[in-house]
């Protein structure tokens, strides 16, 4: 009895052991309301303050980030920025017109969230809404950088 | 206005340093050692440390893809010395360019990488990382992070043959301004502004 006890307790303490490391990261499933953004632009602070950085005025630089690679985010209006991990399922990021056309939109979405570290990652799993761009910045900072508007424009 | 929109292209096209900081502006708990290039970004910190290249999702939730994913998911770096999943969110190069290509020869190995923490963690919860530097660890050599714009080019052989950098020759990109403009509101807000601004 005491070995088939023995042998038990090894094996549960061996599973316990085992654990990866993603067990210490719950998920839950949340709703969030906030713009695709551009991270490194808003995190950085490369072409200023957070508020040139995001909407319109920020548009085809979030293009180009999002094209080369930079992770893109959704900002709520509380101002917490969620890693996009994936979007509606889709598991490729980088190499897809998926993210591209919702750059700088204000979206609706519900998905997993994990926080690691103090950073929050989701996994959207359904657009809700996409109420397209709502930050009309351009007509406060022009295009930010200002060569991301053709110098003359035809 | 135009001052300031020089500066601004100046300083991100070219990287220039900020000579008005300090060097101990620059200076965090993982500096020691490096010679990262720093460049005056929001609370910007040089940080060379040694962890292991994961993929994100895997490392957060146990859904665990094939090579990191082969280049469609996260990279992050679990830093070995406090087991902090670090965020690297752009490479070495000045042209919009993210870290995936430097970082994924590497996934699941253990590397040293040399580059600066940006951003205020207060603030966001955590700092973000540019990765300038990477090599396996122990290695005698450092490669820079710079791969992108030749992996791209490889991907995009006619685009790349076109004048001009690769962000105002992309495919994807050009699609989107063609749909909706530049500020992605239509050709008509686009027209507008060059109106009152040209």
């Amino acid at each position: 009895m005491f070995e088939r006890l023995g042998a038990f307790l090894a094996v549960v303490s061996m599973a316990m052991f085992a654990q990866p490391a993603f067990a210490n990261t719950s998920a839950k499933l949340i709703e969030i309301k906030g713009e695709v953004i551009d991270t490194w632009c808003y995190f950085s602070g490369v072409m200023g303050g957070e508020d040139a950085v995001i909407g319109s005025a920020h548009h085809t630089c979030a293009l180009w980030c999002a094209a080369g690679g930079i992770p893109v985010g959704v900002l709520t209006e509380e101002g917490e920025v969620f890693m996009v991990l994936k979007y509606q399922g889709e598991d490729v990021l980088e190499k897809t017109d998926t993210l591209m056309e919702v750059q700088s939109d204000i979206i609706t979405a519900k998905g997993m969230h994990y926080v690691r570290d103090g950073v929050n990652y989701i996994v959207v799993e359904n657009v809700i809404a996409n109420d397209g761009i709502q930050v009309l910045n351009h007509e406060d900072y022009g295009s930010v950088p200002p060569n991301s508007f053709p110098k003359n424009y035809q | 206005m135009r001052i300031l929109k020089s500066l601004l292209v100046t300083s991100f096209m070219l990287g220039m340093s900020n000579a008005s900081l300090a060097e101990e502006d620059w200076e965090g708990p993982f500096s020691d050692g490096s010679t990262a290039k720093t460049f005056g970004f929001q609370e910007e910190e040089k940080a060379l440390f040694t962890g292991k290249v994961v993929d994100v999702m895997c490392e957060l939730s146990g859904n665990c893809a094939d090579n990191c994913g082969n280049g469609n998911r996260l990279i992050g770096i679990v830093r070995e010395a406090d087991n902090k999943l670090i965020l690297p969110i752009k490479n070495s190069q000045f042209s919009f360019n993210g870290p995936m290509e430097d970082l994924l020869p590497y996934c699941g190995m253990r590397v040293d990488v040399d580059g600066i923490l940006v951003g205020d963690a207060e603030v966001y919860g955590s700092k973000f990382y540019m990765v300038q530097k990477i090599r396996e660890s122990g290695a005698a050599e450092f490669s820079k992070a710079n791969l992108w714009t030749k992996a791209w080019a490889k991907r995009n052989e006619e685009a790349a043959k076109k004048k001009g950098p690769w962000f105002r020759k992309d495919p994807r990109v050009l699609k989107q301004i063609e749909a909706t403009g530049y500020f992605g509101l239509g050709h008509d807000a686009d027209k507008n502004y060059a109106a009152e601004n040209q």
